[in-house]
């Protein structure tokens, strides 16, 4: 079972990864040139927005500071500062609607495996209501490519290897000595 | 004054502006709203115009919105929480204007498009500085504009576009309002916040003046909006007398290109 601080420092965590694709998408929007994906983004900048506010509640029940964000392991900054970086709007498309999202869905799949569910019960059901809006959220991504091809990437082992390198960093959360808090 | 590098720069008219934002290779991009067809309301024509100008605007406030999210990573968590929600309004509206763009026989790319309202705000370098000029100044124009609009599209006989832009215009009044409120509790916390503002004041007046702010429409300040949306009675009463005096319209801008 998982402590409390170590429930802190996953949410606190997961914060900072909602907050960066908030940002993410924020700074995307004017330099995506397709309408269709600049309102996509729109959209779902509001969505990662509220992720991280249920998150950011959530740690100040924790023992850890309201809107508290924890910066992950370097392995996995280093992994967000890449995707940030992407140019190419079908790599964007594919790298957030293929490869992001789903990551994380997986990884907070695999922590409720870990937490107890009647102590952590506010975390766990943050989590849920965040696969909802995470399955809404692939779901418009996928659409969105099937209506407009063109932004269909066309080398799918490029997002089978951003994936697999994600999915090799783990944990996420950076060791107790060497996390650094965020500010809100 | 200027967040932006040089070569995020294009100097119009001996005044130096944000590049614009990207779009598609289907439009025309132009600097300046003058260059933007105009016909009016009257006919079919001329309405596909402004549906095509507005499904513009909107896209634009989008891109104002996710910017400042972007560049200003240390606003408190309650503003960037109404600017990424304004983010989802925003795209709503754009999605709104372009379905009823489709619906008037029109397109992506029928008209030229100009995006100085971004030109203009993602140059300024304070987040507060962006909530005067875009929030209290061209949002809040566009409330009275809207107001005026939304009854001359009725008169006019074309309900589907006067019930969506009264639609936008009731989650316009919040965005005001927002901007507003924070403006306040911006420079209560920091009183350099009003020098700020005041200087992004005085460059919008020189931006309108070199851009080519239309003489005075014949707008009425939409006092009850402005009211929802946080202005005092002192406030309206101070925007309508700017309106005659120094800026033309609310925004300087022609109705439909001010905001959004």
């Amino acid at each position: 079972m998982l402590t409390v601080k170590e429930r802190g420092q996953f949410v606190a965590t997961m914060r900072y990864v909602q907050v960066w694709l908030m940002e993410t998408l924020a700074a995307w929007v004017p330099t995506t040139p397709e309408m269709e994906v600049k309102l996509l983004f729109g959209e779902h900048i509001w969505d990662v927005a509220q992720h991280a506010d249920a998150l950011g509640k959530r740690t100040f029940e924790l023992r850890l500071p309201l809107q508290h964000s924890l910066r992950p392991n370097e392995a996995y900054v280093d992994f967000l500062a890449d995707v940030a970086a992407i140019g190419p709007t079908p790599q964007r498309l594919s790298a957030v609607y293929d490869v992001l999202l789903p990551a994380l869905s997986t990884r907070y799949r695999r922590y409720m495996e870990q937490t107890d569910a009647l102590s952590d019960a506010p975390t766990v059901r943050i989590l849920e209501r965040d696969f909802a809006d995470t399955d809404r959220m692939v779901r418009a991504g996928h659409a969105l490519r099937q209506e407009l091809p063109d932004l269909q990437l066309k080398d799918g082992a490029w997002s089978a290897a951003l994936l697999a390198r994600e999915a090799a960093i783990d944990p996420v959360v950076a060791s107790s000595a060497g996390a650094l808090a965020v500010e809100a | 004054m200027t967040k932006a590098v040089a070569d995020d720069t294009k100097v119009v008219r001996g005044i130096v502006l944000r590049r614009d934002p990207a779009r598609e290779p289907c439009f025309d991009i132009v600097d300046l709203h003058e260059q933007v067809p105009d016909s009016g309301m009257q006919t079919e024509e001329a309405r596909c115009q402004r549906v095509h100008r507005e499904y513009n605007q909107e896209v634009q406030t989008l891109e104002i919105a996710a910017i400042c999210l972007a560049d200003f990573p240390a606003a408190p968590w309650e503003l960037r929480l109404e600017l990424a929600r304004q983010c989802w309004d925003e795209a709503r509206h754009t999605a709104l204007m372009y379905r009823r763009l489709k619906e008037m026989g029109g397109w992506k790319g029928m008209y030229p498009i100009a995006n100085l309202d971004w030109s203009v705000v993602a140059m300024l370098d304070s987040l507060a500085a962006r909530l005067a000029v875009q929030h209290r100044t061209f949002e809040a124009g566009s409330l009275d504009i809207e107001t005026f609009a939304i009854q001359m599209t009725h008169e006019l006989g074309d309900h589907e576009t006067a019930e969506i832009m009264e639609a936008i215009e009731a989650d316009e009044i919040p965005h005001v309002r927002f901007g507003n409120d924070w403006l306040r509790r911006l420079a209560d916390a920091e009183p350099r916040t009003v020098l700020q503002v005041a200087a992004a004041m005085t460059w919008l007046r020189r931006v309108v003046d070199a851009t080519g702010g239309e003489p005075l429409h014949e707008v009425a300040t939409a006092a009850e909006a402005r009211e929802l949306a946080g202005f005092s009675t002192a406030e309206i009463a101070e925007v309508a007398r700017l309106e005659k005096e120094v800026l033309g319209t609310a925004a300087g801008m022609p109705p439909g290109q001010s905001g959004e």
